[in-house]
């Protein structure tokens, strides 16, 4: 655990200044078909200091953290911050003093499980699946645990001190079509935890990987799909990368500075009014979230950030700087993903909320679509233009659900596309195992109920 | 311990083989940058980084475990050491896993002097206002330029020992033209230097994106769909090249046996004008690779020579695994040959087409099918480009339409970290919504 070098520094701040310890560390083993291809553990670690300084910032950082390396990094970022605003004079205020909170640890780090328990659980889950699937070609099981620990102290007197653990097993499957094309699933399990608390038993994951399985023996029997404008239902999955990718990034301030069509459309209607989303801290619907954050980079209090309420965009996503810009409250979305980096507008549990509808009635109401079930990855554009992939879609043809569908890709235009929801089912789904990119790495979770909409498909 | 890199590197690797280690490597790197940051057109913040890497391999009985910290202090080290063994003797054994065996030891230098920050602010500074001046209605979203600095010492048990000291300057923009409620979509671009000798606007296709982002502007869709002709800029490499790169000719593929190529060494596999190396040492590549991760020094690999597949892009592991050579390097510094005709001509070539230079799509699976949707492209009429496209997909198999490259231009974009220039693709599917 961090011991707490900052505080004695704090009497030396002369702007506004953030002091940061953090200890990032992972583990990982991977099986590639039954080869043990990665073992691996790493720690990365050290302090940084960020000085603002007349509408701009200094930063520093190393990797020996001790009284002397804090001392010589905040005068590095101190010296870094002199430099810009003599180089590039903008002249700004100090930034506004917040009130100052001190958030102490939520969860306790040092009881992370040793690298064996997840060697013999990939193994054991490896060895279940290649007995179990006699049709596989070839299959994949990562088991990965990554701790980020940080340390914070603010010159406006807030201070924090906080870890999030997150496990995460990944199972890949591949098969061969009758004609030997490969084809391919995976399935992630992801959770805020240590990895032998979350997952002490492969088993218990049973009943997703046999499901996984059953749809890819639907995929080797798959059809394309017809490309062009189509209703849809779009399961949990993909309207959390919708919330995430489409919407999530065009209303994080920095981008709508940026030029992201999210600027000219507050306060208007850019979706259904059934859609209302949220960027939520640490608790959502009186559950905890799957990756809580109680106080950003900023030493700032996490809040709920309420995008878009039945409809109508509410607000963006801040910074301490991009707050004062827009006059509004910051909420606690600066955050940075190693010691090395300095904190940036980011998301945190981002969810479209859950409406009133049931799937079986949502799939029931199309004579002619798609249930688009699985998505590997997605990107969008600051225009709302977003692509996700669909890894696994069935064909509804009559309200039932018929053919399994080949790999493709949707797109659309986000502010468009939420205008055609229609629908939005009464359950929600989160998922936590991927990695945000926005200069840096960052741990996000995305949720959301299904979706009725129309939305433009790729096939042949 | 105020020890060189080489003492570090050396203690780490003694140390991991009286703790039981058969075989053994380390790898010690210091690193530093220095980076500017803009954000919607405005300077607004300098980064220091000092970071320092110890990356630990032990082998025993073929068992194999890796750790890397960032402390290099004694106590650091000795943890770091029982940790990798302790990894290694709980791990699977794997007869494949192995290092590289003694050759002559090398020391490389690409030193530039240190960082210049004065020369690189006014560097960054100049371009933004030339950017005003002459593109007023482009918004840098964020922009990075930044001096960094490595130190590296790699070691193995077998005798090998390899030290690189690597400095560089680079910069990457990401963009989008903003004209009132209009945008078009965002692009970017950027380059690796050794010396800031020219302005930024002036190097590699910088200019040019500029000017097509504030093109885009407005754009029009595709109204149908066709199977036809596409110009992939090198801006798009990533769509071909680096899928071919990663999801056919790599270790994953290969050892789960799912690659269309696997048994295709020395077969012909693309149109005979495709020449693709992996090139770390071609004096266009900036920092490019000198020793392996596996310790082997780095050689130029062609993987598709005239069209017949060479070599894969296997590491030592994937090698041994499957029975086949390794690649003479281990990844990135991509470089297609160029071609004999001008751009041009390409374009005018085509009577209806697209000219695509970005692609959002997913990776394709081992299929190789590929779907997405085309940005920052143009239409192609009649030999001309025209509009700027919106909402329009392309789809293709990514190994089949390399057996449809029509021609490979003379002109190819070098950024310092690979060489790529136009090709035309005969055969892809564009649909319009």
């Amino acid at each position: 655990m961090l011991r707490d070098l900052l505080s004695e520094h704090k009497s030396s701040f002369k702007d506004y200044t953030e002091l940061r310890a953090q200890v990032n560390t992972s583990s990982r083993v991977t099986l590639l078909a039954g080869n043990m291809v990665s073992n691996a553990q790493s720690s990365g670690g050290g302090v940084s200091a960020r000085v603002y300084k007349g509408g701009t910032f200094g930063f520093a950082s190393g990797a020996e953290y001790s009284a002397e390396s804090v001392k010589n990094i905040l005068t590095a970022a101190t010296d870094n911050a002199l430099f810009m605003d003599n180089h590039v004079k903008k002249g700004q205020p100090p930034l506004p003093t917040l009130t100052a909170d001190n958030v102490g640890l939520k969860l306790k780090p040092g009881s992370e499980a040793p690298q064996s328990v997840l060697i013999d659980f990939a193994n054991e889950l490896d060895s279940i699946i290649e007995k179990k699937y006699k049709k596989l070609t070839s299959r994949t099981v990562v088991a990965d645990y990554l701790g980020i620990e940080k340390m914070l102290v603010v010159s406006d007197g807030a201070s924090s001190h906080s870890f999030q653990p997150r496990s995460t097993v990944y199972v890949f499957m591949s098969a061969e079509t009758d004609d030997g094309i490969p084809i391919e699933l995976f399935e992630p399990f992801s959770a805020l935890g240590q990895f032998d608390t979350l997952y002490p038993d492969p088993k218990n994951l049973m009943e997703s990987v046999d499901r996984l399985y059953e749809q890819l023996m639907h995929k080797r029997e798959g059809v394309y799909s017809k490309a062009g404008l189509c209703k849809c239902i779009m399961h949990p999955d993909l309207a959390g990368i919708l919330a995430h990718e489409a919407v999530g990034h065009t209303v994080e301030a920095d981008l709508v500075l940026g030029g992201s069509v999210a600027a000219h459309n507050m306060g208007k209607q850019v979706a259904s009014e059934l859609v209302s989303m949220v960027d939520f801290a640490h608790t959502a619907l009186g559950k905890p979230c799957p990756l809580p954050v109680y106080v950003d980079d900023e030493g700032v209090v996490a809040e709920d950030a309420l995008l878009i309420e039945d409809g109508i965009l509410k607000s963006y996503m801040h910074n301490r700087e991009s707050a004062r810009h827009f006059d509004v409250k910051p909420q606690g979305n600066a955050r940075a993903f190693a010691f090395t980096d300095e904190p940036l507008i980011r998301m945190r549990n981002t969810a479209i909320l859950p409406g009133k509808s049931k799937l079986e009635d949502m799939i029931a109401s199309i004579d002619d679509g798609y249930y688009l079930v699985k998505t590997g990855n997605g990107q969008a554009d600051t225009t709302g233009e977003f692509m996700f992939s669909v890894e696994l879609g069935y064909e509804i043809k009559n309200g039932k659900l018929g053919k399994a569908i080949r790999e493709t890709t949707i797109s659309g235009v986000a502010f468009e596309m939420l205008k055609t929801v229609d629908m939005v089912s009464d359950d929600m789904l989160w998922s936590c195992s991927g990695f945000c990119g926005k200069k840096q790495y960052m741990t996000t979770a995305g949720g959301g109920p299904a979706l009725r909409c129309e939305i433009n498909i790729g096939g042949r | 311990m105020s020890k060189s890199r080489q003492e570090l590197a050396l203690y780490a690797l003694e140390a991991l083989k009286k703790a039981g280690a058969d075989k053994a490597a380390c790898k010690v790197t210091r690193s530093r940058k220095e980076e500017f940051n803009i954000e919607a057109n405005n300077f607004s913040l300098l980064r220091t980084l000092f970071n320092d890497e110890l990356y630990l391999k032990a082998l025993i009985g073929g068992k194999k475990g890796v750790v890397s910290v960032n402390k290099l202090d004694k106590d650091s080290i000795d943890k770091a050491v029982d940790d990798c063994v302790t990894l290694a003797k709980s791990a699977t054994p794997d007869e494949a896993e192995d290092i590289a065996e003694k050759a002559e030891n090398k020391s490389f230098s690409r030193n530039i002097g240190g960082p210049d920050m004065a020369s690189l602010f006014t560097r960054t500074k100049e371009f933004l206002e030339q950017s005003k001046d002459e593109f007023p209605k482009i918004i840098f979203e964020s922009m990075a330029s930044e001096f960094t600095a490595s130190e590296t010492t790699y070691v193995n048990s077998n005798g090998v020992e390899f030290n690189d000291e690597c400095e560089c300057y680079s910069y990457g923009p990401m963009f989008s033209a903003k004209d009132g409620e209009k945008s078009s979509s965002f692009n970017y671009t950027g380059s690796t230097l050794t010396r800031l000798d020219k302005p930024f606007m002036d190097i590699g296709l910088m200019r040019a994106l500029l000017d097509e982002s504030v093109r885009s502007l407005d754009t029009r869709m595709v109204d149908e769909k066709f199977v036809g002709k596409v110009i992939v800029a090198p801006t798009c490499g990533d769509m071909i090249w680096d899928t071919l790169l990663y999801s056919f000719l790599g270790d994953g593929s290969l050892i789960e046996g799912t690659s269309r190529w696997k048994d295709s060494l020395g077969e012909k596999v693309a149109d005979s004008k495709l020449t693709m190396r992996l090139a770390p040492l071609n004096e266009g590549i900036v920092g490019g690779e000198r020793f392996t991760p596996d310790g082997f020094e780095a050689q130029n690999t062609d993987l598709i020579r005239d069209g017949v597949l060479n070599s894969f892009a296997l590491s030592l592991y994937g090698s041994k695994k499957v029975s086949k050579p390794r690649a003479l390097c281990s990844s990135g510094a991509l470089e297609i040959v160029a071609g004999d005709a001008s751009l041009a001509d390409m374009i005018k070539s085509v009577e209806k087409g697209i000219l695509l230079g970005r692609f959002s799509g997913a990776s394709p699976g081992a299929s190789g099918d590929v779907s997405g949707v085309a940005k920052n492209s143009f239409l192609i009429e009649n030999g001309a480009v025209t509009d700027a496209i919106s909402e329009t997909m392309v789809s293709f198999n990514v190994v089949d339409i390399l057996q449809n490259i029509l021609s490979i231009s003379k002109e190819r974009n070098e950024d310092g970290s690979s060489l790529l220039p136009w090709c035309l693709f005969d055969g892809i599917t564009v649909s319009g919504k």
